[in-house]
C-alpha cells in the first residue's frame, strides 16, 4: 500500500535529515493523482497567511522524527496527545478558526494519528504566530546571531514549488552548522525551516558587525593651484595621448576611431545632426514683424515683401540667418538714404 | 606684401595636424594653381551673402535704377576672388583641370588606376 511505502522511504530518509524534504516533495508529486492530494491542493490554494504544504512537510518529517522516538519511548507518545490539548488550550492567543478548521481537515486526511497531527499541526501554528509577533516587536532570535537583519518572506505555494530547489541548498547551508548538537527538538527545525526562505532586507540597516573598519573618506583635492593647465601639462597630456593611442586592432576599432574623429557618421543617421532649429514654424514664415524700419509705401516696400515671400519659403536656412539677411537690407537702404531722397 | 603673401600661402600649404595620425597624410597642396584655387574658394564662401544679397538689388525691376547702378558699382568692388565663376573643379589627387568627374572629385586618370586596382568602391568594368 501506499502508506506503507510511504513509512518505508520515510525511515530510510530519516538518517540524513537534508533528503526529507526532498522525498517529501517527491511524494507529493508522486501521489498526484490520489484525492487525498486533491484536498492537499485545495487547501494549499487557500488564501491564508501560511502554506500548508510546508507544514505537511515539516509534519511527515517530525512524524518520521517521532517514530524513531516512538520505538525508544513508548508509553509518552500516548501521554503527549493530551498535552498537546492542554497546551492549546493553555496558549494565551487564540488561533484563526479557519485555520484551526484547516488543520482538522489536513489531519483527517493524513493516514496517521488524527489527533496527534492535529495537535502538531495547531502546535506549529501557534509557533508560527508567536514568532511572527517576536519578529513585528523586534525581538533578536538566538539562533540568528551572525545574521541580523532578515525576515519572513510568505510565500504561496505557486512560488513555493518553484523555490523548493533554492530552500533545499539553503537548508543544507544552514544544517551543515547546526545540524549536530540541535537534531532532536522539533522546535529548532521548524524554526530553521521555517527562516528558510528569509531574504535580506538591506544591506545598510540594523546591527554593525564590526568585520571591516571604516574607511575614513576624506574630501578630496580639488582645488588646484594653478587656474590654467600650463604649457609643459599640455605637452605631457599630449605625450601620453600619442601613447596611448594604439593603431586600431580591427576594423571596427577603426570605424570607432573614425566616428570620433568626425570622419564616419554616426549610425543610424540622423539627418539633423549639427542643426538645432529651435524655433517654431510661425516664425519661419510670418517675416512681417522684422519690416517696421522700412518704409510703408514705396517701391522698397515693395521689394522687401518679395524678400520675405522668399524667405518665408526658404526651408535652409535658420531664423537667424534670415533676420540677418532683412537687417542687411535695412542697414543697406539707410545707408542710401541721401541717395534714394534726390529720387 | 609678397613676404606676407608667401607666409600665408606657405601656412595654407602646409596643414599641420595636432594629432599623430597612422594614416598617410599630405601636407602640401599639389601645385600653387590648386592653392589658388583654394583660395577662391575660400573668398567665395565668405562674400556669397553679400553678393547675393546686392544681386538681388541688381536683377530687379521695382528698384529704381539709379540704385540699381550703385549696386553694379559695389559688387565690382568686391575682391575678385569672391566671385564663384573664377572656381575650377580641378581634381583633388593632381590638380587636373580638366576630365574630372564630379562626383568623386578626381580626374579620369586617377579615377581609372584606382578602379582598376579595386579600391572605389561600388565601381566595376562596365561589360555589357
Amino acid at each position: 500500500s501506499t502508506s506503507s511505502v510511504l513509512s518505508t522511504d520515510k525511515d530510510k530518509s530519516a538518517a540524513s535529515k537534508d533528503s526529507t524534504p526532498e522525498g517529501a516533495s517527491k511524494s507529493l508529486k508522486d501521489g498526484a493523482e490520489t484525492p487525498k492530494q486533491q484536498l492537499l491542493d485545495i487547501i494549499g490554494n487557500m488564501k491564508v497567511e501560511v502554506s500548508y504544504r510546508k507544514k505537511l512537510q515539516q509534519l511527515k518529517s517530525s512524524e518520521s522524527k517521532k517514530q524513531v522516538l516512538n520505538k525508544l519511548e513508548g508509553p509518552d507518545s500516548e501521554g503527549s496527545v493530551p498535552q498537546g490539548t492542554t497546551e492549546d488550550t493553555q496558549r494565551g492567543k487564540p488561533l484563526n478558526p479557519e485555520l484551526v478548521k484547516a488543520a482538522s481537515a489536513v489531519a483527517s486526511s493524513l493516514p496517521r494519528n488524527k489527533k496527534q497531527t492535529e495537535s502538531e499541526l495547531l502546535a506549529q501554528l501557534r509557533r508560527h504566530e508567536e514568532t511572527t509577533d517576536k519578529q513585528k516587536k523586534g525581538g533578536t532570535i538566538n539562533i540568528r546571531n551572525v545574521i541580523s537583519e532578515m525576515t519572513v518572506k510568505r510565500q504561496t505555494p505557486a512560488q513555493r514549488s518553484g523555490r523548493i530547489s533554492g530552500r533545499i541548498s539553503l537548508q543544507l547551508d544552514e544544517d551543515g552548522q547546526r545540524i549536530r548538537p540541535e537534531r532532536s527538538s522539533a522546535q529548532s527545525i521548524d524554526s530553521r525551516r521555517y527562516f528558510c526562505f528569509v531574504h535580506f532586507q538591506s544591506l545598510k540597516v540594523g546591527k554593525r558587525l564590526n568585520i571591516f573598519t571604516k574607511t575614513s573618506t576624506e574630501p578630496e583635492h580639488a582645488l588646484k593651484t594653478v587656474s590654467s593647465p600650463t604649457i609643459w601639462d599640455l605637452e605631457f597630456a599630449k605625450e601620453v595621448a600619442a601613447v596611448t593611442a594604439q593603431p586600431p586592432r580591427n576594423g571596427f576599432e577603426e570605424m570607432i576611431q573614425w566616428t570620433k574623429e568626425g570622419i564616419l557618421w554616426e549610425f543610424p543617421i540622423d539627418n539633423e545632426v549639427g542643426m538645432e532649429d529651435d524655433a517654431e514654424f510661425h516664425e519661419h514664415i510670418f517675416l512681417e514683424k522684422h519690416l517696421e524700419g522700412f518704409p510703408k509705401e514705396g517701391p522698397i516696400r515693395h521689394f522687401m515683401e518679395l524678400v520675405i515671400c522668399g524667405l518665408s519659403k526658404n526651408p535652409y536656412l535658420s531664423v537667424k540667418q534670415k533676420v540677418e539677411h532683412i537687417e542687411w537690407f535695412q542697414k543697406y537702404f539707410e545707408e542710401k538714404k541721401e541717395l534714394l531722397q534726390e529720387i | 606684401m609678397a613676404a606676407a603673401a608667401l607666409c600665408w600661402a606657405l601656412r595654407a600649404a602646409r596643414q599641420v595636424l595636432p594629432s599623430p595620425c597612422p594614416r598617410q597624410v599630405r601636407s602640401y597642396y599639389v601645385d600653387w594653381r590648386m592653392l589658388r584655387d583654394v583660395k577662391r574658394r575660400k573668398t567665395a564662401y565668405e562674400y556669397a551673402d553679400e553678393r547675393l544679397r546686392i544681386n538681388a538689388i541688381r536683377k530687379n525691376s521695382i528698384l529704381p535704377r539709379e540704385l540699381q547702378e550703385v549696386a553694379d558699382k559695389e559688387i565690382a568692388a568686391l575682391p575678385r576672388d569672391s566671385c564663384p565663376v573664377r572656381i575650377r573643379n580641378r581634381c583633388v589627387l593632381t590638380s587636373r583641370p580638366r576630365g574630372v568627374k564630379r562626383r568623386w572629385r578626381l580626374s579620369r586618370i586617377v579615377f581609372r588606376h584606382f578602379a582598376d586596382h579595386a579600391q572605389m568602391s561600388g565601381v566595376q568594368r562596365a561589360m555589357w
